[in-house]
C-alpha cells in the first residue's frame, strides 16, 4: 500500500509536470493553430491527472469531471478555435508585447513566485497531490501572463483556457474536485465564454480587418 | 417558509427570458419584462418581511439562503430593474423607430435582460460561494453583448475588454473558491454543502489562515475586478460609455453591488479566521485607490458619460473604506451608499440615454443649453449630478458623512494592527494617519463635486445649438427618474421603516457574523 501510493503520487507529479511543460511550450510558439494544439494537448494531460486522481482515491464523481474536460477542451473548444482561425487572415502572431527567451524566462521566475507564494498552503494538503497544487498556481500564472505578452484576440483566448486549465488542476489536487454542481456551472460557464470570444473575434474581423486587440485603441482617456 | 417567493424570484426573469425569445410584438415584450419585474420586487418585499420577523432562513434544499443582508441587495436589483424596465419603453422604441437596432433584435436584447437579472438573484440568494461564482461570471457572459449591443467598432471593442478582463478577473476569484473548499474540507469533512455560507460560518474560526489569507485576497482581486476597483478598473469606463443607457444603468447601479456583495459574504468568513484587521485594511487600501484615482480622472472628462463611470468608481470606492474603516457607522454608511449610488446612478445614466438620443453626442462641449432642449431632463441630470457629488439635501450626503466621521474616529484597522509590529509605519501614529486620511477623503470628495458639478452646469445652461429641437414630450421614461430623484431627496429626511430596519440587521450581520 504504502509503496503503491507512493508511486501514486510519482505518476500525479509526473502528469502534472507534463501539463506546465506544455504550458512553456505554448508561450514559446508562435503559430496560432499550434498554440490550439498544444492547448487541446495541455487538456489530455489534465483529463489524465484528473482520471489518476480518480483512480487512485475511488472518488468516482472525478471521473465525471475528467469525461467532462476531455469532451469540451480536448475536442469541442479546441475545434471551435481552429475554425475562428481558418477565417483569419493573420495565421501567426507576429509582434508579441514579449520576444520568446525573455517571455520563457519570466515563466521560469512565475513557476519559483507560485511555489515561494504556496509554501505556507501545501502541508494541508492531500500527500497524493501536494505538489500539483503549486503547479496548478503556476499555470494559472503563466496563462495571465500569456493573456498580457500577446496581442492577438486568439492566442489571449488560449492563455484564459490555460489559466482555467490551471483552476481545474487546482481544485482537482487540492480538494479532489468541487462539488459536482459548482463543477458543472463552471463547465458551463468556460463553454459559453469561448463561443462568446469565438463569435467575438470574427465580428472583431470585419469590423477591424485585423484580430490585433493593439487596433483596439479607439476608446483612450 | 418562503419557498413561493424564493420560487418566483427565480422562475419570473428565467420565465420571462424565455418568453421574450418568441414574442415579436414590441408592446408585449415590454409588458412581459415589466410583469415579471414587479413579480420580482413583490416577492422580495414578501421576503424582506420574512427576513425582517423569522430572521434568516434556507430555502430549496440548502441552495438559497437569505438574510438581511442578501435581501438588502435584492432589494437594489428589484427598485432599479423595475426602474430600467419603465425607462426602457420609451428608449427601446424610439431606437426602433430610428432604425439604430432591427426590430427582431428586440427579443435577444430582453432574453439578455432578462438572464443577466437572473444570474444576479441567483449570486445574491446562493447558499454556495461556488454557485455564486458560477452566476458572477454567468452576469459578465450576459451582459458583454448587452455592452456590444450597437455594434460599432467602439462598442464591439468595449465589449472585448470587459469579456477579457472581466472573465480572468472572476478566474482568480475562482481560484480564492477552491482556496476555501480546500480550507473548509479539513473542518467540514468531504461534503458536498462544504462551501456553503450556513456550513462555513459556524466553523469558519477553524478553518486554516493562511490558507483563507490567500483565498480572501484572490477573491477580492477578482471580485474587485467586477466592481471596477482601481486597478483592475479599466474595462468600466468604456464599457458604460458604449452600452446602451438602461444597460449602463444596471451595470452601474446593481451589478457593482452585487459584486461588492460577494466580497463582504467572503469576509465575513474571512473574518473569523484573520484579523478583521486584514480583511478591513485590506478594502480601505483598495477603496483609497479607487476614491483617489477617480476624483483626478473625473477633473480631465469631456464625455459625460465617461464622467459617470469614473463617478461610479469613486463611489464604489467610499462605500470600500466604509466597510473597510467597519464599526456600526462605517459599516452602515458603506450599504446605505451602495443604495444611494444605485438609484442616483442609474438616474444619471437615464438622463446620459435620454440627452445622446437628442444631441447625437457624448461630447460635453457639444452639448448645450439642456434647460431650454429638454428641461425634464435637464432637472434628472442636476439632480443626479448634485447626489453624486454628495450635497445636503440629498441621501448621498448622509452615508458619505457617516463614512468619513467612521474613518475619522475608528481609523484605519489595518494600520492599527501594523503599528505595533513594523518599524515603518512608527512615525505614524493612529491618529496621525486617520488625521491624514481622513484630509485625503475630504480633498477628494471636493475634487470630484467640483469636476461634476463644473462639467454638468456647462451642459445644462446656454443655448442649445442650431437644428437640436426644443422642448420634451412626457413619456414613460420619465416616471422612474421622478420617483428616484423623490426616493434620493426624500430618505435623507426619513428613512422607511422596513428599510432601515433592513439596513441595521444587514449591519449587525455584517459586524457580528
Amino acid at each position: 500500500m504504502q509503496i503503491s501510493s507512493h508511486i501514486g503520487s510519482q505518476l500525479v507529479d509526473l502528469c502534472s509536470a507534463l501539463l506546465l511543460l506544455t504550458c512553456f511550450a505554448i508561450v514559446a510558439q508562435r503559430r496560432l493553430s499550434a498554440c490550439v494544439d498544444l492547448f487541446a494537448l495541455q487538456s489530455a494531460f489534465l483529463v489524465l491527472t484528473a482520471a489518476l486522481v480518480a483512480f487512485l482515491t475511488g472518488n468516482h464523481h472525478i471521473y465525471i469531471a475528467a469525461g467532462l474536460t476531455g469532451l469540451i477542451k480536448v475536442i469541442i473548444i479546441p475545434r471551435v478555435l481552429k475554425k475562428v482561425i481558418a477565417r483569419l487572415n493573420v495565421k501567426r502572431e507576429l509582434v508579441m508585447n514579449v520576444n520568446v527567451p525573455a517571455g520563457l524566462l519570466i515563466c521560469g521566475a512565475l513557476v519559483m513566485l507560485a511555489f515561494f507564494i504556496t509554501q505556507p498552503i501545501l502541508p494541508l494538503g492531500f500527500l497524493l497531490t501536494r505538489d500539483s497544487l503549486a503547479i496548478a498556481f503556476t499555470i494559472v500564472l503563466i496563462g495571465l501572463f500569456t493573456m498580457i505578452a500577446r496581442q492577438k484576440a486568439v492566442s489571449q483566448l488560449v492563455g484564459f483556457l490555460v489559466m482555467e486549465n490551471g483552476l481545474f488542476l487546482g481544485a482537482t489536487a487540492a480538494t479532489y474536485g468541487m462539488p459536482l454542481i459548482v463543477e458543472l456551472g463552471v463547465f458551463f460557464d468556460v463553454l459559453i465564454a469561448v463561443l462568446i470570444a469565438g463569435i467575438y473575434t470574427n465580428r472583431l474581423q470585419d469590423a477591424f480587418d485585423s484580430v490585433d486587440t493593439s487596433h483596439l485603441t479607439v476608446l483612450k482617456e | 417558509m418562503g419557498l413561493i417567493e424564493v420560487v418566483v424570484l427565480l422562475i419570473a426573469p428565467l420565465l420571462a427570458g424565455g418568453l421574450s425569445l418568441i414574442i415579436h410584438r414590441s408592446a408585449l415584450l415590454h409588458a412581459i419584462n415589466l410583469t415579471s419585474l414587479s413579480l420580482l420586487v413583490a416577492s422580495e418585499i414578501m421576503i424582506t418581511r420574512t427576513v425582517l420577523i423569522d430572521g434568516p432562513f434556507t430555502a430549496l434544499g440548502q441552495f438559497v439562503y437569505l438574510d438581511a443582508l442578501s435581501a438588502f441587495i435584492l432589494f437594489i436589483i428589484g427598485a432599479v430593474g423595475l426602474a430600467c424596465s419603465f425607462y426602457m419603453r420609451s428608449y427601446m422604441d424610439e431606437q426602433i423607430a430610428r432604425g439604430v437596432i432591427a426590430p427582431g433584435r428586440l427579443n435577444l436584447f430582453f432574453f439578455l435582460f432578462h438572464m443577466f437579472l437572473l444570474a444576479m438573484v441567483v449570486a445574491t440568494v446562493a447558499n454556495s460561494v461556488g454557485v455564486q461564482w458560477v452566476a458572477i461570471e454567468a452576469t459578465t457572459l450576459t451582459t458583454t453583448f448587452l455592452i456590444a449591443f450597437w455594434r460599432r467598432r467602439e462598442s464591439l471593442e468595449a465589449g472585448w475588454k470587459y469579456l477579457i478582463l472581466c472573465s480572468v478577473g472572476i478566474s482568480l476569484a475562482l481560484f480564492g473558491v477552491v482556496l476555501t473548499y480546500y480550507s473548509s474540507l479539513h473542518v467540514l469533512g468531504d461534503v458536498s454543502e462544504a462551501l456553503n455560507v450556513t456550513q462555513l460560518l459556524p466553523v469558519a474560526d477553524r478553518l486554516n489562515p493562511p490558507v483563507l489569507k490567500l483565498a480572501f485576497i484572490f477573491i477580492l482581486v477578482g471580485y474587485g475586478t467586477k466592481v471596477g476597483l482601481v486597478p483592475m478598473h479599466s474595462w468600466l469606463p468604456d464599457a458604460y460609455t458604449e452600452a446602451p443607457a438602461p444597460v449602463a444603468a444596471m451595470l452601474a447601479g446593481v451589478l457593482e453591488i452585487v459584486a461588492v456583495y460577494a466580497i463582504l459574504r467572503m469576509r465575513m468568513i474571512a473574518d473569523h479566521a484573520l484579523s478583521p484587521a486584514f480583511t478591513g485594511g485590506l478594502l480601505t487600501l483598495l477603496g483609497f485607490a479607487s476614491f483617489v484615482t477617480a476624483a483626478f480622472f473625473i477633473l480631465i472628462q469631456h464625455n459625460y458619460k465617461r464622467l459617470f463611470a469614473y463617478s461610479s468608481i469613486e463611489h464604489m470606492g467610499v462605500a470600500m473604506i466604509g466597510f473597510g474603516v467597519g464599526g456600526p457607522l462605517g459599516t452602515f454608511g458603506g450599504l446605505l451608499h451602495l443604495m444611494n449610488h444605485a438609484f442616483a446612478k442609474s438616474m444619471a445614466f437615464f438622463a446620459a440615454g435620454n440627452i445622446h438620443r437628442r444631441f447625437h453626442t457624448v461630447e460635453i462641449g457639444q452639448v448645450q443649453g439642456l434647460a431650454t432642449a429638454q428641461p425634464w431632463t435637464a432637472m434628472a441630470l442636476m439632480i443626479a449630478g448634485l447626489a453624486l457629488s454628495a450635497l445636503p439635501p440629498f441621501v448621498s450626503f448622509v452615508s458619505e458623512v457617516q463614512v468619513l466621521s467612521a474613518l475619522a474616529t475608528e481609523g484605519v484597522a489595518g494600520l492599527r494592527f501594523t503599528n505595533s509590529s513594523s518599524l515603518v509605519t512608527l512615525a505614524l501614529t493612529d491618529q496621525f494617519c486617520s488625521l491624514w486620511l481622513t484630509g485625503l477623503f475630504l480633498l477628494c470628495a471636493v475634487l470630484a463635486f467640483s469636476g461634476l458639478l463644473y462639467r454638468l452646469t456647462g451642459m445644462v445652461w446656454g443655448v442649445p445649438p442650431e437644428g437640436i429641437v426644443r422642448g420634451e414630450t412626457w413619456t414613460l421614461g420619465h416616471l422612474p427618474i421622478i420617483v428616484l430623484a423623490a426616493a434620493l431627496v426624500g430618505f435623507s429626511f426619513l428613512l422607511p421603516q422596513p428599510i432601515r430596519q433592513l439596513l441595521d440587521q444587514a449591519m449587525q450581520i455584517l459586524l457580528l457574523h
